[in-house]
């Protein structure tokens, strides 16, 4: 059965947006979580400081959450543009 | 940029697909250079936006009402300049007013422009996106980073001389033993270069993939059937303009950070310079990076 080139770099494509999208959620997920670890262990320690301490949460949120969205740029170069 | 409907290989076969084109922008080419002018004139739009707001709160201040209430306008622009005051006497040990006034321009027109995202202004005919964020443009991106970078970069020769500043890359001593400290030494001489030249690209990078991102997922929401499409689009479209604002916040705070670190040096992550400037960083990072308005109170009294 012959394939055909196109149907390679499609595929190849495809999975690469798969892998991208893969390693990011699972970063963001356990990153993510421990910022929330530590925000909720800091808040119950120390009720007083929850204003200071989110702000500090939200930032760190948003750092992760920001690798996570190169890396789906990445996934939609791939699967729009190069397959 | 979300144009037509046919995805990848739309030539293939039985079905059209549904297919977004990414990146489309409206170009005009001049001596060999090429002009992408949907971002320019978003860029434009957001800016008059941000510098109309700033009239418009200058004109209700200057209005002598009888009480005296400030507007609505004029508290948020209050409360945004307080608090970058207090994020830059933090960082910065003063208040320096291009670092204030260049991080509150900077949050406001990023907030205005990544919130064109959620403005539907494409045409369904071949005009495109009318206006579309410009910050999904990675040009406009990779222009505020190098203009912030720039700036650090001279703020940090300002403050500590060119020899301090182009010092401050050169690590401490990392081993006991001379003989491995050398190549250790310049192993982490060259990770604080590195680390220097990537942090503008990662700026720019960081906000480019948030709102490009968020602009192909709404182009995927709209490939859904319309009795099903209006759920997902109000859901995401408002996690777009909590993102967009984010982003901006996060933009802003990272300016204020590193013209921090430009002008105090890497103070906190080898604490090997202790040994080569025994004065400065033992106390410096500690206020710089500890919690803010508890143990400062800005110059300015609110």
């Amino acid at each position: 059965m012959a394939v055909s080139d196109e149907a390679v770099t499609l595929a190849g494509a495809f999975v690469g947006g798969g892998v991208a999208l893969a390693g990011g959620a699972i970063g963001t997920g356990i990153g993510d979580g421990l910022a929330g670890a530590s925000y909720i262990q800091g808040v119950a320690r120390q009720p007083e400081a929850q204003g200071r301490l989110q702000v500090i949460f939200f930032l760190t949120v948003g750092l992760c959450e920001a690798v996570f969205f190169i890396n789906l740029a990445f996934m939609a170069m791939f699967v729009f543009v190069l397959g | 940029m979300i144009s037509q409907l046919t995805l990848g290989a739309a030539d293939e076969g039985s079905e059209e697909g549904s297919g977004i084109e990414i990146a489309h922008h409206v170009e005009w080419e001049w001596n060999g250079w090429t002009f992408y002018l949907d971002t320019i004139w978003a860029t434009v739009v957001a800016g008059a936006i941000v510098v109309g707001l700033g009239f418009i709160a200058r004109k209700q201040l200057t209005k002598d009402t009888s009480d005296h209430v400030p507007t609505k306008l004029q508290l948020t622009w209050e409360t945004l300049v307080d608090w970058v005051t207090g994020q830059v006497n933090d960082a910065l040990g003063r208040v320096s007013r291009t670092v204030v006034a260049l991080a509150v321009a900077l949050f406001f027109f990023i907030l205005i422009a990544n919130w064109f995202e959620i403005i539907p202004s494409a045409w369904n005919d071949d005009t495109g996106h009318v206006l579309p964020p410009p910050t999904a443009d990675t040009n406009l991106t990779y222009a505020m980073a190098l203009m912030v970078f720039v700036g650090t970069w001279i703020y940090g020769i300002r403050e500590r001389g060119f020899g301090g500043y182009f010092g401050g890359f050169i690590s401490g001593s990392v081993a006991s033993n001379k003989a491995a400290d050398i190549p250790a030494r310049v192993f982490f001489t060259v990770l604080n270069v590195i680390e220097e030249l990537i942090k503008p690209v990662t700026l720019a990078l960081r906000l480019f993939g948030n709102i490009f991102a968020g602009g192909i997922m709404i182009a995927l929401i709209g490939l859904l059937p319309i009795y099903v499409f209006w759920g997902p689009n109000i859901i995401w479209k408002l996690f777009e303009m909590f993102i967009g604002g984010v982003q901006a916040f996060i933009f802003a705070l990272l300016t204020i950070l590193y013209f921090g670190m430009a002008a105090t040096g890497h103070g906190d992550h080898d604490d090997d310079h202790a040994d080569e400037h025994p004065h400065e960083p033992e106390s410096a990072p500690a206020p710089d990076e500890s919690d803010q308005g508890a143990t400062h109170t800005p110059a300015l009294a609110r």
